[in-house]
């Protein structure tokens, strides 16, 4: 090689080997020297560094933590989240909009209506015109504050200095209808839109709840509100109220963030899959749909019975449960009111409504009088109005109203006093019991006591507070409360209580009722506490107990279970008396309404279970009547609870049937 | 010949640029198709999500009575195998 060609040679792959040095030191001077920062109103400055720019190319789509879902007994799903997208608008004002006012007025009253359109083109809307100008009326007094329109001056002219150029708007939330969906994103691929309208969908979720009107009460509801983050900001946030919806661990669902970037003309494309089904906790209730559809219709058509027939007036509230008494799970809870509509804000009866008792409570007092010794069963009471024993024990205690029976009765041992629910004779079994001994039996049966359920609000009744005071004088607790507490006054409770309390009888003191059998959280199943047991009645007295019951549902004249002993032998030709076991209640209390003062109310209640020898069903009802209309246990509210009794051990036979088969088979069918 | 081999590479380091900056274009673009495919996926996805809602409550009262009239079926089969 020539010392010429070496030196051109040399100089040209010198010139590329600068081109290198050159960028680098470009770089550094960009980079490092002349790095700057940009002032911000009321944030830190921008720096002009590399991870500014790479920040600003990046882009997350943040999908939030779905609420867990809420399945009956049988995994039939009763709430539980689905996606939709909440649809934003990034609005900007061209230079020759913001030259004219009239122009830009136009151009967003056209973008609204174009707005409103695509958000009315759900093909299932009844009225598609009223939907679409409802969305514009909407769409465009969000515009028009947004972008400070009120406050414009008249004529046309430039957009004045100080009002928004841009504006970012929340269309709409909950989008899930596909040609809504479609018919949106057709706006923003709008080509005449491009750099001026931008729509992001941001995915949510919204709350299913299936058979809706069945679960108010004991599934409950969320509510969303606005609330303060720990970084100073504030975050719409979602919790559950009522119900079994309140459930903390309903919260702890898993969100999603997918990475992405943005093109030269500020399209996102991501770096990740969406995630479409993200994790979430299960909590598995003890309610049973189909007997929870059975008891809500049952209530339903016994309280509005009277109404239909214009004979008798019509209760104000009822409630009916059906507990299963192996495991104290509630598989059934039905409220009803008078003139409610919306029964999402109405009470929850079951748990939330309190009722003096009346009778029913008699079954539970005598088995714990059996217990505690201080009843023979054997021994016959004279329960005449006017009889030796009412005269000994009863009168000379100076209580102010005396006690009366519905209907005479005569001399009557324990099992007959159950039977034809004589208040003379359970005010003499009561008197055996010591102020002690009934503060016992309250807190044996669980009156007065929370429900230890994860139902928030939940009502815990309870008696006056002078039964118990020490300060009572011992003569004026046995004239006043010992005979009221014996026949189910003085005191208040709820369906469920009412429920807890036959449950403790037959399974003992620590049995509680459950409405959660357990929670499947990140792909483990976590089980509720099984049913405990703690300290029983024996079994003599729990069979003698049961055997009155039984005989409570027997078409023996002065049995209060014998209308609907004739009413179901009519309707399904079924003799119950053996099957069923159960007491009927009858109370007149006075109770205050708001609006109405203290007002006279007729509580009808009935208490049964099947099979009557080895329960497996317990049903509790109640109705009540703020009026003084006829209203009796044994007509109004044993029938809805014993056609639910019945209908819970027919579905549970064919339950075990198809499994039977099943198993036969080989094979699922 | 050098200076036939310099020119042909850098032909080749312009080709090697030029094909970098197209796959990257045609990188960018795939994505955005596989967006749109995405996007397409998830409006469809809701919307099924929708459908199966509306579809479970709109449903049950039928579900209970096919379910109901398996039963009656099933208890008409017993009490016919107990009477034969």
């Amino acid at each position: 090689m020539k010392s010429g060609e070496r030196l051109r040679l040399g100089f040209v792959y010198g010139l590329l080997g600068l081109v290198p040095v050159f960028l680098l030191g470009w770089l550094g001077y960009v980079q490092v020297a002349q790095a700057g920062e940009l002032d911000r109103k009321g944030r830190a400055p921008l720096r002009l560094v590399a991870a500014t720019a790479a920040r600003q190319g990046a882009v997350v789509e943040r999908t939030p933590a779905p609420r867990g879902s809420i399945v009956d007994r049988n995994g039939q799903p009763l709430a539980f989240d689905r996606p939709v997208y909440e649809v934003r608008a990034w609005i900007g004002l061209s230079k020759k909009r913001r030259a004219s006012t009239v122009a830009m007025r136009e151009w967003l009253d056209g973008l609204a209506r174009d707005f409103a359109v695509a958000l009315a083109s759900d093909p299932e809307l009844a009225d598609r015109g009223v939907a679409r100008r409802k969305h514009e009326e909407r769409l465009r007094k969000l515009i028009t504050r947004e972008f400070g329109m009120q406050r414009l001056p008249a004529g046309d002219r430039a957009l004045p200095e100080g009002f928004p150029r841009s504006a970012e708007l929340r269309l709409a939330g909950e989008v899930d209808v596909l040609p809504v969906i479609d018919a949106l994103r057709a706006i923003g691929k709008r080509r005449d839109l491009r750099g001026f309208v931008r729509l992001d969908f941001l995915p949510a979720f919204a709350r299913s709840y299936p058979d809706r009107h069945l679960t108010y009460g004991i599934v409950g509801h969320t509510v969303t509100e606005w609330a303060r983050q720990s970084s100073g900001g504030r975050e719409l946030v979602t919790f559950g109220t009522v119900g079994l919806e309140a459930a903390n661990v309903l919260s702890r669902g898993v969100g999603h963030e997918r990475p992405g970037r943005r093109d030269g003309d500020g399209r996102p494309y991501f770096l990740a899959p969406p995630m479409l089904d993200p994790a979430r906790p299960v909590l598995h209730g003890t309610l049973d749909l189909e007997l929870q559809r059975i008891a809500t219709d049952e209530l339903a058509t016994q309280a509005e019975a009277g109404a239909k027939v214009g004979k008798v007036t019509v209760p104000k509230w009822g409630a009916l449960v059906l507990v299963e008494v192996a495991s104290g799970d509630v598989v059934a809870a039905a409220s009803w009111h008078r003139d409610v509509d919306n029964y999402k804000s109405a009470s929850f009866t079951p748990y939330q409504s309190l009722f003096e008792p009346g009778s029913i409570i008699k079954p539970l007092v005598c088995a714990y009088a059996l217990e505690a010794g201080v009843l023979d069963w054997g021994h016959v009471y004279d329960c005449r109005p006017h009889g030796s024993d009412y005269r000994d024990t009863i009168r000379g205690l100076g209580r102010r109203k005396p006690v009366r029976d519905d209907h005479p009765c005569q001399d009557l041992n324990a099992h007959g006093i159950l039977v034809n629910s004589s208040n003379i004779g359970m005010s003499l079994i009561g008197l055996g019991l010591a102020r002690e001994q009934w503060r016992d039996y309250m807190r044996f049966y669980g009156f007065g006591e929370g429900l230890d359920l994860p139902l928030p609000h939940g009502r815990v009744g309870g008696w006056p507070r002078q039964s118990f005071d020490p300060s009572t004088r011992l003569k004026s607790f046995r004239a006043n409360s010992a005979i009221s507490f014996s026949f189910g006054y003085e005191f208040q409770v709820t369906a469920f209580h009412i429920a807890r309390a036959y449950l403790r009888m037959m399974r003992g003191q620590d049995a509680e009722l459950r409405v959660c059998r357990g929670v499947e959280l990140d792909g483990k199943w976590l089980p509720a506490p099984r049913l405990r047991e703690g300290g029983k009645l024996s079994p003599r007295v729990l069979a003698a107990v049961r055997d009155a019951m039984a005989d409570v549902m027997s078409p023996a004249e002065g049995a209060t279970g014998r209308h609907a002993h004739r009413l179901i032998a009519r309707e399904y030709g079924i003799d119950i008396h053996g099957l069923v076991a159960g007491k009927t209640g009858t109370a007149a209390s006075m109770v205050g309404i708001p609006g109405r003062g203290r007002v006279s109310v007729r509580n009808a209640s009935f208490v049964g279970f099947l099979p009557a020898h080895a329960p497996r069903w317990l049903a509790v009802c109640v109705l009540q009547k703020d009026d003084s209309a006829r209203f009796y246990g044994g007509s109004y509210a044993a029938p809805p609870a014993v056609r639910l009794l019945l209908q819970a051990e027919r579905l549970a036979a064919e339950r075990r049937r198809r499994q039977e088969s099943r198993v036969a088979g080989g094979q699922t069918r | 010949m050098r200076w036939l081999l310099a020119g042909l590479m850098f032909a080749a380091f312009v080709a090697i640029a030029i094909f970098t900056a197209t796959l990257r274009a045609e990188n960018a673009t795939r994505r955005h198709g596989l967006e749109r495919h995405t996007t397409e996926v998830r409006d469809r996805w809701i919307e099924l999500q929708r459908l199966e809602a509306v579809l479970l409550d709109s449903e049950s009262w039928q579900r209970l009575a096919v379910a109901h009239s398996r039963a009656l079926a099933a208890e008409f089969e017993r009490r016919r195998g107990r009477l034969q």
